[in-house]
């Protein structure tokens, strides 16, 4: 379907090449997975695919990519798009019309086809959406919006869909619920797919063939199975392998296959016995005083009908000394309320937020700030200046704070934020946002830190340098709070979680028991790290978080069978 | 609470969005909107212009009151309302005191009135106008009539924009309130408080500014793949979208009705002008 023919490419003016010599066959009806690090090339390679390169972007081209027998070179943009759809990691960019039915008539409008109108009807129900047809599209919560950008790419009945890492920014429910629904159109509407994916779990579920791109160059292509039985390539290349595979690569049974998905793994363990364990204990500390106290707090806004729609109902809930706090559930059940809430940014409709037992509805934002911070989802929202290190002292500027240069000094240092100081926050990359996000908010000298979603759309490595930058902060403040989907970030950090379900408390555990509770689980419609399902398929009880814990669980017994040959 | 109080409180961010979304694209039933956005467009362009032909008072008078009832039924926001009748208050105001100070008597206030009244006609023409037509018939309509394809793009899109801009600049201040420190007295007349609100809103648009323009790479080109500048150079598009503009049966009777109304308001006014 798509051949790369020893393709190079540069952006105009630019010295490096960001594809070398590129040679590489995607089969027709494919489900194809690109993985690579940080800067590897893997967008400028979809690019080449639907013709932006090097129709759009004109720079030094060599070689040659044929889509189903058409040279990119001598077709164009037009021609290609009718062919390759893209969605966008920033779909949310991507989506130019106000109404769900107007966005999915809109290429097929352009490209003058007559039925234009039912194109985008049977794109709209391929996905579910018909019910949102006539919604506008600023109403519609994030997974809903990547669903429409879905479903306008589809109207041009594709024969290859690209997209650019279609989970980032969902809930686990969600993004297990649009992988399903690429799955049907991949088998049942036999739409070539490529996805640029970092995780490994959805690559082995889904997909039948990886691309591994290494600094613009493919370094190979292989069946998913194989691929992501290289766990020591893919590691030392920063891609985490499924959790079953790392676990069962430990193992030392190099003749085997390495399973990649839970099913495969509860298969390849299942010789195994497990040491007894009792349910830890959980940590509580009894008599600490309150840091928050919320009071029977209610909140809700307004829409297009000027109806309130409420987001939290009654909630009372405590927060107190050296907790740190998960609040999870799906997208929409209040998490970042409840932050914003926190830092005073909104006033309940009802009830009352204590502050060491003062109540935030008198308090303004800029007074509270002074105890508690609060860091946004997106990163470029929290630059106000045009320089990093100008950011991060803000807060102790206007407040003439005699200690500025030495406490920004020894943040800008604990960041590892020195050598970007000077440049503007709004052009650092993902990872770096978030690290210079979480300075500034910790230049604050805050008692209590609030985080929304700090790990979203971070690739693997970064996420890992953020989960362990997150267990330090302890010694600095006197307690966290994160609303996050990120189950693991959830069992590797948080002491506490609190489960929310369309604005309602419904439970309040550690992650162990979170865990162990499948009904519970289901229920908030979170989808816990792959560890903890192979304990639940193996019946361990209580389950491990990690996979250290895992590996140190488990034996095989020693050899039943020597021992049996021994008797006779 | 005061009146003022009470309007004061409801202008927060979040309501200025909903009444402008809703002014945008909130009505489908009412009388107006079931017309041919074309005519809409004539319609209103007519009616800025007749009011400032005219001295006649029973003119003016009638065709405010025509106006006015077809912004009630039009569904115009409260809000825009009540901006406008705070704009003609404090203007009529102005130049009542204006005119009393510099020694004339109070014949400038009847020399004022007219003006209000015209302000007011035309205004109230402009929100029922606008508040019937979304943004999408106003473009379609603008390409229909000629206007070039990016131009009329433009108008929907800006529109599409805007409660995102809104959002992002809502952000931003609340990212400044986050880490900015609110002078500790309101000072003579809350003079302090209001130079910083009105420092930050200044300072939080560039901010947005560059937001904006790095997501519109993005836009731009998913615009291209989308066929957006194909269908600039082809053409092929504009018959199939534009199909559904159509002057109908009702667009006539509208039409007609107006006529009537102007030509009653006029005969009245010649008949017994005040």
């Amino acid at each position: 379907m798509i051949t790369f023919d020893h393709v190079s490419f540069r952006y105009p003016g630019t010295e490096d090449w960001i594809l070398k010599d590129v040679s590489v066959t995607i089969e027709k009806h494919s489900f194809t997975a690109i993985i690579g690090g940080n800067g590897a090339g893997k967008s400028t390679f979809c690019k080449a695919i639907n013709g932006l390169i090097p129709f759009y972007y004109v720079g030094d081209f060599e070689g040659k990519v044929q889509v189903d027998g058409i040279d990119t070179a001598t077709a164009n943009v037009a021609s290609l798009s009718r062919k390759v759809s893209y969605v966008y990691q920033d779909f949310e960019n991507q989506l130019v019309r106000p109404r769900v039915i107007d966005e999915v008539i809109f290429s097929p409008l352009n490209y003058g086809y007559e039925d234009f109108q039912e194109r985008g009807k049977r794109a709209l129900e391929l996905l579910d959406l018909t019910h949102l047809a006539e919604e506008y599209v600023w109403q519609l919560s994030g997974g809903q919006k990547h669903l429409v950008a879905l479903a306008g790419a589809l109207a041009l009945n594709p024969d290859v869909l690209i997209i650019d890492e279609p989970v980032a920014q969902l809930d686990p429910a969600h993004a297990i619920e649009l992988y399903e629904k690429l799955k049907v159109l991949h088998e049942d509407h036999d739409i070539t797919i490529i996805v640029i994916e970092h995780h490994t779990e959805f690559i082995a579920s889904y997909c039948n063939d990886v691309i591994l791109l290494e600094q613009g160059n493919v370094k190979w292509k292989k069946p998913v199975r194989e691929a992501l039985n290289a766990v020591d390539e893919l590691t030392e290349k920063q891609i985490h392998p499924p959790q079953v595979t790392m676990a069962a690569a430990s193992q030392m049974q190099q003749e085997r296959m390495l399973p990649v998905t839970v099913k495969e793994g509860a298969e390849w363990f299942k010789e195994y016995k497990n040491h007894p364990r009792k349910m830890p204990k959980l940590v509580v500390q009894p008599g600490s005083t309150p840091l928050i106290e919320f009071d029977q707090v209610s909140y809700g806004y307004k829409t297009l009908s000027r109806k309130r729609v409420p987001i939290i109902k009654d909630l009372q809930m405590q927060i107190r000394q050296g907790e740190r706090i998960a609040l999870v559930g799906s997208n929409g059940a209040g998490k970042s309320t409840i932050l914003k809430l926190i830092s005073g940014l909104l006033k309940p409709l009802s009830g009352e937020i204590c502050f060491q037992g003062n109540s935030t509805i008198k308090t303004s934002p800029e007074k509270l700030a002074e105890k508690i911070a609060y860091i946004y989802q997106k990163p470029e929202e929290m630059f106000i200046e045009d320089e990093v290190v100008k950011d991060v002292a803000f807060f102790l500027k206007v407040r003439d704070n005699p200690n500025l240069e030495q406490v920004t000094e020894k943040i800008m240092h604990q960041f590892h934020l020195n050598e970007i100081k000077h440049r503007d926050g709004r052009l650092l990359s993902g990872g770096q946002q978030r690290r210079a996000s979480l300075a500034i908010g910790l230049a604050m000298q805050p008692e209590l830190v609030l985080l929304d979603e700090p790990t979203a759309s971070l690739d693997i490595a970064t996420k890992r340098e953020m989960i362990s930058m997150l267990q330090k902060l302890d010694s600095q403040v006197k307690a966290s709070v994160v609303a996050t989907h990120d189950m693991q970030l959830v069992a590797e950090w948080a002491t506490r979680v609190v489960v929310l379900n369309q604005g309602r408390i419904i439970a309040d555990v550690s992650p162990m028991e979170l865990f162990s509770n499948e009904a519970l689980l289901r229920r908030a419609s979170l989808v816990e790290p792959q560890i903890v399902s192979l304990c639940h398929q193996l019946q361990i009880h209580p389950i491990e978080l990690s996979i250290e814990g895992f590996l140190n669980r488990i034996y095989l017994e020693e050899a039943a069978s020597e021992r049996f040959s021994e008797v006779f | 609470m005061s009146v003022f109080q009470k309007f004061f409180s409801k202008l927060t961010v979040e309501n200025i969005k909903i009444e402008l979304m809703r002014t945008a694209y909130g009505n489908e039933q009412t009388p107006l909107a079931r017309l041919d956005p074309r005519m809409l467009i004539l319609w209103v362009l007519v009616y800025s212009i007749i009011p400032w032909l005219t001295h006649n008072m029973t003119i003016l008078i009638g065709l405010t009151l025509f106006t006015a009832v077809l912004a009630y039924l039009s569904r115009v926001s409260p809000l825009l309302i009540i901006l406008l009748i705070i704009g003609v208050i404090s203007q009529f105001t102005y130049l009542v005191f204006a005119a009393t100070f510099l020694g004339n008597s109070y014949a400038a206030l009847i020399a004022v009135i007219p003006v209000a009244l015209k302000v007011s006609c035309v205004s109230l023409a402009t929100m029922a106008v606008f508040t019937s037509m979304d943004p999408e018939k106003f473009s379609d309509a603008l390409l229909k009539m000629g206007v070039p394809g990016k131009f009329s793009f433009g108008v929907s899109y800006g529109y599409r924009m805007l409660p995102i801009l809104i959002e992002e600049y809502q952000s931003i201040i609340h990212s400044f309130r986050l880490r900015g420190k609110q002078p500790e007295k309101p000072g003579f007349l809350y003079v302090r408080y209001i130079y910083y609100y009105a420092k930050m809103c200044v300072v939080a648009f560039y901010p947005m500014m560059l937001n904006t323009a790095k997501r519109t790479r993005t836009t731009v080109e998913a615009l291209e793949v989308r066929g957006f500048s194909y269908t600039l150079e082809n053409n092929v598009a504009k018959d199939l979208k534009l199909g559904y503009l159509k002057m109908k049966k009702y667009d006539v009777q509208f039409l007609a009705i107006t006529l009537l109304v102007t030509a009653s308001v006029y005969t009245t006014g010649v008949l017994m002008p005040l």
